[in-house]
């Protein structure tokens, strides 16, 4: 920050000079960004869980022909980049993004044109992605393992297109997190050292940092694919000096890496939630702070724990081994930490709280189903079965469908100036919950018991798959409704929810010091922070001045 | 999954074993998330001050014991891992030419199908016949994509990768045909892409590979007198 004063421009409401949307395609303010972000990926969830209802529909009974084994894997591969990289990933860092810069009091991001130039090469990935509909999308799986993306077995130009999309969304997303990572370290308000920083705006520097990391180690794999099918190269290829195993270490580094980034943005949402309904801040926001940090570059470091089947030494297993359940400590604590801010009871239970701790409760779930996969002989069992699909849905399901969403309803009224309504939100919560669990607790019994294998069109009747299947199915269906419900209300509360005022939930940092919605400056004066609460510490001088001993339920907002 | 090896005994044990610590994971976590969701927050500052949670030292001691945990975790882990990647001793059922060295098969997976060299120079596809209460040790190697073999009765499933070798190991206790289905998405016909592996008696075993040599160059020969003959075979 600028040490020299400079000329406050105090403005009551600002005349639009240019058409809404104009506005915000135009714009590099760090909240239009992170609008565009989240409400495309939000749109993203709708077709991801569309395309998961398909295949579920596929695999309702055994034998099924209702797909094409090809159609089926279009479906399958779609599915799961349209999750990751439209989904998941810029969902967190939509989040992040426009709150972490309100949370430490900037005014905006330092390198605001690199945010906007990274939230246009996303939309410009997703489009390409999306676009393949028109032609032929990619058939070969979530995360498709050389060499059968090489042009001898996918010649069509499905693999291309997915390489250029997913290229596109994952450059978009470090730009963005240089950005992110910039303001963070930049531009805290006087006064937040990084241990009054809150707990989400770490996450964001943190999450920024990873997405530092894993990102251009895919972009590289990505471009290598590039070169390998239209240009004579052998990175991926066997001989002329190729190595398949090559694309597995370089992708799972990057999957791995953003499975933990999704992880710890929900836990951070999950803080932020907790702490402002309990009224208390987190038992030890240093453990908790570190925690995160930690699993961040533990989880990526496990990146091995994929490939327990590969042709790998059984050293390096060993080591995946030791990298997943060094995994416990952090994880461990940050539940602790979580559960000890609400242990000592919590305030009228609202639907932020609701999805918090569902989230909890499905990552608890996935992570300790990730514990089991961790042990190596385990995972020989249980690496190519639905049990791993269960897992990973219960924790990025947790993580990014029911973290995202307690984020969306937390901070909805910060983006809106309303309030998400009440009654169709606990609707939308029970149904995503119970969609979850029915749709992925069965897969955890057809792929333990009975092996059922990931990713298969079909299977057969007489393995004692066929109920499972249909119970999963039905889920599914559940899910969908449940994520359009959800999606429905916010439309509706965009508008017509109850007025929400600066600070509906008496949170303690400074993103609900700022009008709702903030102006495009997000603050009149910068505050001056002298604890981690910094509303807490506003709310009771204003208190003092105006000769109060306590500090009154609803604050003005200052300055 | 019913073990029907030494090694898949022991992956069963450390399946138990995961589900257990799993269990007590998600007990743990949702039992104190549930008790504190239930309580309703007092008035007043006073709840709000640090609880003894918040101490340092029940922060380190509670740290202590996760690490622990998962220090036990790893080392059963590692017993247990060793354990399965043993190769089996031939029991004395079992094929008398396989006690000092396992019976060595090479098995090829392409799309998609696997295919079997017997060391005889016979081979199959599809199915694998093997000697019951014998030690078996299959080199995975594929001509295409990646393939994962699979038979959970007999083994942990292993990826073929091109360019590579991989290994798996097996000592079948019992007669009889074992399932299994390939694990790695590898394209459109990756659903039905199967194994199966029969276990018989050693005498039965001796005799099947020795008709399937025999068959092969019978059949390879009729194919070269036709070609001499000047016919297209």
């Amino acid at each position: 920050m600028s040490q020299r004063p400079h000329p406050e421009l105090v403005v009551d409401g600002y005349p639009s000079r240019r058409p809404r949307w104009v506005e915000l395609a135009t714009s590099a303010d760090h909240k239009d960004l992170g609008r565009i972000l989240v409400t495309g990926s939000l749109g993203f969830l709708v077709l991801a869980a569309l395309q998961l209802l398909l295949m579920r529909l596929q695999l309702a009974i055994p034998e099924n022909s209702f797909l094409s084994p090809v159609t089926f894997n279009r479906l399958l591969s779609s599915y799961g980049t349209t999750a990751v990289f439209l989904f998941a990933l810029p969902l967190a860092f939509g989040f992040l993004y426009y709150v972490a810069p309100l949370q430490i009091g900037a005014r905006g991001t330092a390198l605001p044109r690199v945010g906007q130039t990274g939230v246009a090469l996303w939309v410009a990935g997703a489009a390409v992605l999306y676009a393949t509909f028109l032609f032929t999308p990619s058939e070969a799986g979530i995360n498709p393992l050389a060499p059968l993306t090489e042009a001898a077995y996918t010649a069509d130009n499905g693999v291309n297109a997915w390489i250029t999309g997913t290229g596109l969304a994952t450059l978009g997303l470090v730009l963005l997190a240089i950005d992110l990572a910039t303001t963070v370290r930049n531009l805290r308000a006087p006064g937040m050292a990084w241990r009054r920083l809150p707990v989400f705006s770490w996450v964001a520097a943190v999450a920024s940092w990873l997405m530092l990391f894993i990102g251009p180690v895919l972009l590289a794999a990505l471009t290598m694919l590039m070169l390998d099918r239209n240009y004579d190269a052998f990175f991926f290829t066997d001989g002329g000096g190729g190595a398949p195993l090559l694309w597995q270490h370089l992708s799972w580094i990057f999957f791995a890496g953003a499975y933990m980034l999704v992880v710890i943005f929900a836990f951070g949402a999950i803080a932020e939630v907790f702490s402002t309904f309990a009224g208390r801040p987190l038992p030890s926001r240093a453990v908790t702070m570190a925690s995160l940090a930690a699993i961040a570059v533990i989880g990526t470091l496990a990146w091995m724990q994929n490939m327990l089947t590969s042709p790998i030494g059984i050293g390096w297993m060993y080591f995946a081994m030791l990298m997943s359940l060094a995994l416990v400590v952090p994880v461990g604590l940050v539940f602790y930490n979580l559960i000890g801010t609400v242990s000592g009871g919590v305030g009228p239970s609202r639907a932020p709280l609701l999805y918090a701790a569902g989230a909890v409760f499905a990552l608890s779930v996935g992570l300790a189903a990730e514990l089991s996969h961790s042990l190596v002989g385990a995972a020989w069992n249980l690496k190519g079965t639905t049990d791993s699909t269960a897992a990973t849905h219960f924790a990025l399901g947790g993580g990014a469908l029911l973290g995202g969403l307690a984020a969306l309803h937390y901070w909805f009224p910060k983006m809106t100036g309303r309030t998400m309504g009440e009654a169709m939100a606990r609707i939308s919560f029970w149904a995503i919950l119970v969609g979850l669990v029915v749709t992925f607790a069965p897969l955890f019994v057809t792929g333990a018991g009975e092996g059922q294998v990931i990713d298969a069109y079909k299977y057969y009747a007489g393995e004692g798959m066929s109920g499972w299947n249909l119970v999963s199915t039905i889920g599914s269906l559940l899910l969908l409704l449940g994520i359009v419900l959800a999606l429905l209300n916010a439309i509706f509360s965009r508008t017509g929810g109850p007025r929400a005022g600066h600070d509906p939930w008496g949170g303690e940092t400074l993103e609900w010091l700022a009008l709702s919605p903030p102006d495009p400056h997000n603050f009149d004066v910068l505050p001056d922070v002298r604890s981690a609460r910094p509303l807490r510490d506003i709310r009771a001088a204003v208190a003092k001045r105006e000769g109060r001993a306590e500090p009154a339920g609803e604050s003005r907002p200052v300055g | 999954m019913a073990p029907h090896s030494p090694g898949t005994d022991q992956i069963a044990t450390l399946l138990w074993i995961g589900l257990i610590a799993a269990a007590l994971v998600v007990v743990a976590v949702n039992v104190g998330l549930l008790a504190s969701l239930r309580r309703r927050r007092g008035g007043g500052d006073a709840a709000r001050d640090g609880r003894a949670e918040g101490g340092r030292r029940a922060q380190t001691r509670f740290g202590a014991a996760l690490a622990a945990f998962a220090l036990v975790l790893f080392v059963v882990g590692v017993v247990f891992t060793e354990k399965a990647r043993q190769t089996p001793d031939t029991g004395s059922a079992g094929l008398a030419s396989a006690r000092e060295e396992p019976l060595r098969i090479n098995a090829t997976g392409q799309q998609w199908l696997w295919r079997y060299d017997y060391p005889n120079g016979a081979f199959s596809f599809y199915k694998l016949v093997v000697p019951v209460d014998t030690a078996v040790e299959l080199t995975l190697r594929s001509t295409d994509v990646v393939h994962t073999w699979n038979v959970p009765d007999l083994s942990g499933m292993r990826e073929a990768v091109p360019g590579k070798t991989n290994r798996v190991v097996f000592k079948a206790d019992e007669e009889g045909t074992y399932e299994g289905r390939a694990a790695t998405l590898s394209g459109q016909g990756y659903a039905s892409m199967g194994t199966a592996v029969e276990v018989v008696s050693p005498q039965e075993y001796e005799n099947y590979v020795k008709q399937l040599k025999a068959d092969i160059e019978d059949a390879q020969q009729r194919v070269v007198s036709l070609i001499e003959d000047g016919e297209t075979p």
